[in-house]
């Protein structure tokens, strides 16, 4: 077996090992064994993405790669048979480029907290941990385990905005905690319904004594999904499990579960599984997020140190779209098919919304935080499509967004470390004293608004492509929902020429009140060595998009196949069940 | 005569076969006795001796209790009480408390100036715990009064113990008027019931049977009256106010103590009581009643600690809450639900140790009263502030600690007991518990937010001592273990269950 994916979530919490024993005065020391957990971290994600190939996706279960899966918590649940939670994880096309991309963030994000003088100590042993939980939501395979990242996540954050925030840090940190939490419950009313539900074919058949040497064959499993739907398997010998692609199909689940695609159960007149959705739904849309749950976002971007936010834009958001993409629709994709219009719908809310706060807002972080609700719009459009460029163009979108989104928060960063202040009308012509800053400025927001050459370009044409074709292909969007979305493009160049206008060209100018503590120089060493290779990134992966598209298409594509084609079948059996 | 000699050798060799099972109770009675008389005769030399030997009894019991050599199974002691599986997980969970309450007691500074009373004290913490055992015990509706009463008076003077406090005796006050209330009601509750069944044994056949046929209405009405007094036990509403004024003026080693073992004894006799009434269709109203009160319980404790500003009542209503969780967890009939109620009440008793341990360190070292004054207090002490806060964690329910599982497992039950009836409440309970979850963050994470996110006025430099801190890791890492490694003590606690 393989071990690189633990490598992968475990190197930072090894090094948070390290830190811990560390004496707090020794801030070089503690910095330096940081760096080496991410550099670590980056350079497994590396080699992991020259070694996984992108073409090996047959479907289901066979597109894992590198999978680890040992056995962790198992007890008898009395008459219910047996649970068993795995320590379950792989990589497929759809996490790869995540992969990837936290860990470069990783690394970029140590470099950005070098600055950081409160309790180095605390801060980077909450920054491992951190980056050991999102690391484990990308490659986890089990819901629980997923559930244990996604939900760890939240304290140290909240620790890490509430006690290195600014002015507002206390109210935004518990405003964030308490938004996601109430998300993840709704994660978890839906995980209880689907672990009940589901079925271990490969440990059920090991209970009915059908494996040969040891291993369960297709033709067992198939046998114990038989025998189940048949109902001819005593409850206790049936063993529950959390597995992610297990639950992904509707063979697995028990007949007289609630879930069950023809359980026919029904509640305030939606059957049981589309409200399930809608709650799996609902939790991760706090975080991805999306209007009418994202007002947390702002908050938290605002008080949040540099590092921090560019960590929370770059990597955590992402989970909230990788949930829908890994969990919500494969498991349930009827409702999926049921529900595009609704996705679809606050997706282009979401960008129509987002730019257009983005427009009136005179806080540069501000402003880039609501543009990240707006683009995270297009992740909700594309996956809505169910169409095989859409899904493809939000995944690119994830990845790409969260590389340029890193950029945007690193170049408000340094206009705040020079000036304590972000405010965009304080500012006037610092194109004349900062050219080089100026011009990383440029790059991240032409990358941002979409321009041809960037990356932020192939993901947005690829979602656009998808919610065009999507009402001939596979009949999910109305096709007025994606013209609107592209006058979300149109507006995100306004803000950000706006912008850029105001701060950056004319004659220089500062707020006079500010001049006191202001030292406006040019990049350092320090920032450059963070913003080049994103710039290089971005740029890289807009001129060729292959280097990721060939890694991740062949899954996405099957992936988006597979959950149309059951999408639809389910869809038909769950309305004729309630009908019934 | 020769008759009633026969009657008598009779009884006396059912009771004297059954002592043997009794071994635990007899223990504790045995030190309880030695420590009452010791007090009073020897109480100069010796009363730096008697926490200790009351230590050891406790211990010694457990010891008992773990290995389970005495058990006997089936009721005994002219049908009054019985040993099984439930029974000894009680009373490992009892003992366990007891122990956690003196060892908690040993660190405390306000009963350090207790000049008399010592002996009473620690004795008291034992008879406490033998009357838990013997409600764990308890299969039969007088012998369950006997050993709350027992549980009740042991209380009322431990609240009462420090005299000279104000708040203290008040709050002992209102306590024996509520408590002496409910326990009537009960009684006279549970007098309504030998008259539909013509027998105090509630856990026979032919006391459910008997049950069915008598008048729906007027069986409902002495179950709620007698809820009344198992509600008390373990602080649901509507019976739960003196639980915030109790917590209050309480030593924290026997607010603790209160948190935990009356709780964990009273869920375990409703445990019992409510099996007749499993039929959701011969007794929909006990449910419904059974529903609301938890779901009121769960809504009352959540809400009211929201707007807490000190600790202890903060707390207060977190154990209230707690409660409601746990009605609801018995209201999953049908499926096989004990094993994940007994996985809670051991993971409740781990974190409710730990968290009162924190606030009495807090209080008595660093003169902590309000939330505010737990400023900074993390960052100056990291250690402590990061035990509290995982305390915290399992209590809201969050992964990665032990909480969080018992949680699950009882989601779990009570979806599937969803999935089995249909019915409403269920899914309201299910519902209503996680959502509050959100609620009990908000409140709980204020006790972090104050330690880690609010600055300090006050600089003291303070050393925790050692004991304290091992005992922080005592009921720290047990959350921990259990949330990664849950199966060791579910398969043990479903090993006891099947003998």
């Amino acid at each position: 077996m393989d071990f690189i994916l633990s490598g992968l979530i475990f190197s930072p919490l090894l090094a948070a090992l390290a830190v811990l024993l560390l004496p707090a005065r020794l801030q070089q020391p503690i910095k330096l064994v940081a760096f080496a957990g991410a550099v670590a971290q980056l350079v497994l994600a590396i080699l992991l993405y020259l070694r996984f190939d992108g073409a090996a996706f047959a479907n289901g279960q066979t597109g894992y790669q590198f999978v680890e899966k040992l056995n962790w918590i198992g007890f008898e649940l009395g008459s219910l048979g047996r649970l068993q939670i795995d320590y379950f994880i792989g990589v497929d096309g759809i996490s790869i480029g995540l992969v990837l991309l936290t860990g470069i963030i990783g690394v970029i994000g140590v470099i950005s907290s070098w600055t950081i003088t409160k309790n180095v100590k605390g801060y980077f042993l909450l920054y491992l941990l951190l980056m050991t939980s999102v690391m484990g939501c990308f490659l986890a395979l089990d819901f629980f385990l997923f559930y244990l990242f996604f939900e760890f996540m939240l304290l140290p954050m909240y620790f890490l905005i509430g006690i290195w925030g600014g002015p507002k840090r206390e109210y935004a940190a518990i405003k964030f905690f308490i938004y996601t939490l109430v998300g993840s419950l709704f994660i978890l009313i839906v995980m209880i319904g689907l672990y009940t539900s589901v079925i271990d074919p490969t440990a059920t058949a090991a209970q009915l004594d059908l494996l040969q040497n040891g291993v369960a064959s297709p033709d067992a499993i198939l046998q114990v999904q038989q025998m189940l739907q048949q109902n001819v398997i005593s409850g206790s010998e049936l063993v529950r499990t959390f597995s992610i692609p297990a639950m992904m199909e509707p063979a697995n689940f028990i007949p007289g579960s609630l879930l069950h695609v023809l359980s026919g159960s029904v509640l305030w007149d939606l059957p049981l599984r589309f409200i399930a959705f809608l709650l799996l739904f609902a939790g991760f849309a706090i975080k991805v997020p999306s209007v009418p749950v994202h007002t947390w976002l702002p908050d938290a971007h605002v008080e949040a140190p540099t590092p921090i936010s560019v960590l929370l834009a770059a990597i955590l958001l992402k989970v909230g779209g990788y949930g829908l993409i890994r969990i919500v629709y494969p498991i349930f994709p009827d409702a999926g098919a049921y529900f595009s219009v609704l996705v679809g719908g606050l997706g282009v809310l979401s960008i129509i919304y987002g730019a257009l706060c983005a427009l009136a807002m005179n806080d540069l972080k501000k402003l880039i935080a609501y543009s990240s609700v707006s683009h995270m719009g297009f992740v909700l459009l594309g996956l809505a499509s169910l169409t095989v460029e859409g899904v493809n163009g939000a995944v690119y979108m994830m990845f790409s967004h969260g590389i340029i989104s890193a950029m945007l928060f690193l170049v408000v960063g340094v206009i705040y470390d020079r000036a304590h202040n972000r405010v965009i009308l304080n500012f006037r012509g610092l194109a004349s004293r900062m050219p080089a800053y100026t011009s990383f400025v440029v790059i991240a927001f032409f990358a941002s608004l979409g321009l041809p050459g960037f990356s932020g370009f192939i993901s947005e044409l690829m979602v656009l492509l998808g919610g065009f074709s999507a009402p001939d292909v596979t009949g999910m969007l109305p096709r007025w929902m994606t013209v609107v979305a592209v006058v979300g493009l149109l507006l995100s160049a306004a803000y950000y020429l706006w912008a850029l206008q105001r701060m950056f060209f004319g004659k220089y100018w500062i707020f006079p009140e500010l001049r006191e503590n202001a030292v406006i120089s040019d990049l350092t060493k320090r920032e450059y060595l963070m913003l080049v290779p994103l710039a290089i990134l971005t740029l890289l992966f807009g001129i060729f998009p292959h280097l990721l598209l060939d890694k991740m298409g062949v899954t996405v594509t099957g992936f988006t196949e597979l959950v149309l084609q059951n999408g639809q079948e389910q869809l038909n059996m769950v309305l004729s069940s309630i009908r019934k | 005569m020769n008759e009633q000699a026969a009657f008598l050798s009779d009884k006396i060799n059912a009771i004297l076969a059954g002592a043997g099972s009794l071994l635990p109770e007899l223990l504790l009675a045995g030190f309880f006795l030695l420590l009452v008389t010791l007090d009073l005769f020897k109480y100069k030399t010796l009363k730096h001796l008697l926490p200790w030997l009351a230590l050891t009894g406790l211990f010694a019991t457990l010891v008992v209790q773990i290995l389970g050599g005495y058990t006997l199974g089936g009721t005994n002691f002219l049908d009054l009480l019985l040993s099984d599986g439930l029974a000894q997980f009680g009373g490992i969970l009892f003992s366990t408390a007891g122990i956690f309450t003196i060892l908690l007691s040993l660190q405390n500074k306000q009963l350090e100036h207790l000049k008399h009373g010592r002996g009473e004290y620690y004795g008291l913490i034992l008879l406490l715990v033998l009357g838990l055992n013997l409600m764990a015990k308890s299969v039969n509706l007088l012998m369950v009064f006997l050993a709350i009463e027992t549980v009740s008076i042991a209380s009322y003077i431990l609240t009462l113990i420090l005299k000279d406090n104000r708040r203290s005796v008040e709050a002992g006050l209102k306590y024996i008027l509520y408590g002496s209330l409910s326990t009537g009601v009960m009684v006279y509750g549970m007098s309504f019931f030998y008259g539909f069944t013509g027998t105090l044994n509630y856990t026979t056949e032919g006391f459910a049977l008997a049950l069915v046929q008598a008048n729906g209405l007027l069986v409902t009405v002495a179950a709620i009256l007698v809820f009344a007094g198992f509600f008390f036990k373990i602080s649901a509403a509507p019976f739960h106010f003196w639980v915030p004024d109790v917590y209050r003026g309480a030593p924290m080693p026997v607010v603790a103590l209160f948190a935990t073992g009356p709780k964990i004894a009273g869920i375990l006799v409703i445990l019992r009581f409510v099996a007749p009434f499993a039929d959701s269709l011969a007794f929909p109203d006990v449910q419904l009643f059974l529903g609301i009160a938890a779901l009121a319980t769960l809504a009352i404790g959540n809400f009211t600690a929201v707007w807490q500003k000190t600790p202890r009542r903060l707390m207060a209503f977190s154990s209230v809450s707690h409660a409601g969780f746990l009605l609801a967890a018995l209201l999953a009939f049908g499926t096989n639900y004990t094993s994940g109620i007994l996985f809670y009440l051991a993971v409740l008793l781990f974190m409710n140790f730990g968290i009162f341990l924190f606030l009495q360190i807090a209080e008595d070292d660093l003169g902590v009263e309000q939330l505010e004054q737990l400023s900074g207090l993390g960052k100056a002490y990291p250690y402590l502030g990061v035990m509290a806060l995982l305390y915290l964690l399992s209590l809201t329910g969050l992964p990665p600690l032990a909480g969080f599982i018992g949680k699950l497992l009882i989601f779990t039950n009570i979806w599937e007991a969803y999935t089995l009836s249909s019915n409403p409440m269920l899914l309201a309970l299910l519902v209503a518990g996680i959502l509050l979850t959100g609620v009990a963050l908000f409140y709980y994470i204020k006790i972090p937010f104050y330690l880690f996110l609010k600055r300090n006025q006050t600089e003291e430099n303070l050393v925790i001592s050692l004991s304290n801190k091992l005992l922080l890791a005592l009921f720290a890492l047990p959350l921990l273990l259990l949330f990664f490694k849950p199966d060791l003590l579910l398969n043990w606690i479903d090993r006891l269950l099947a003998q």
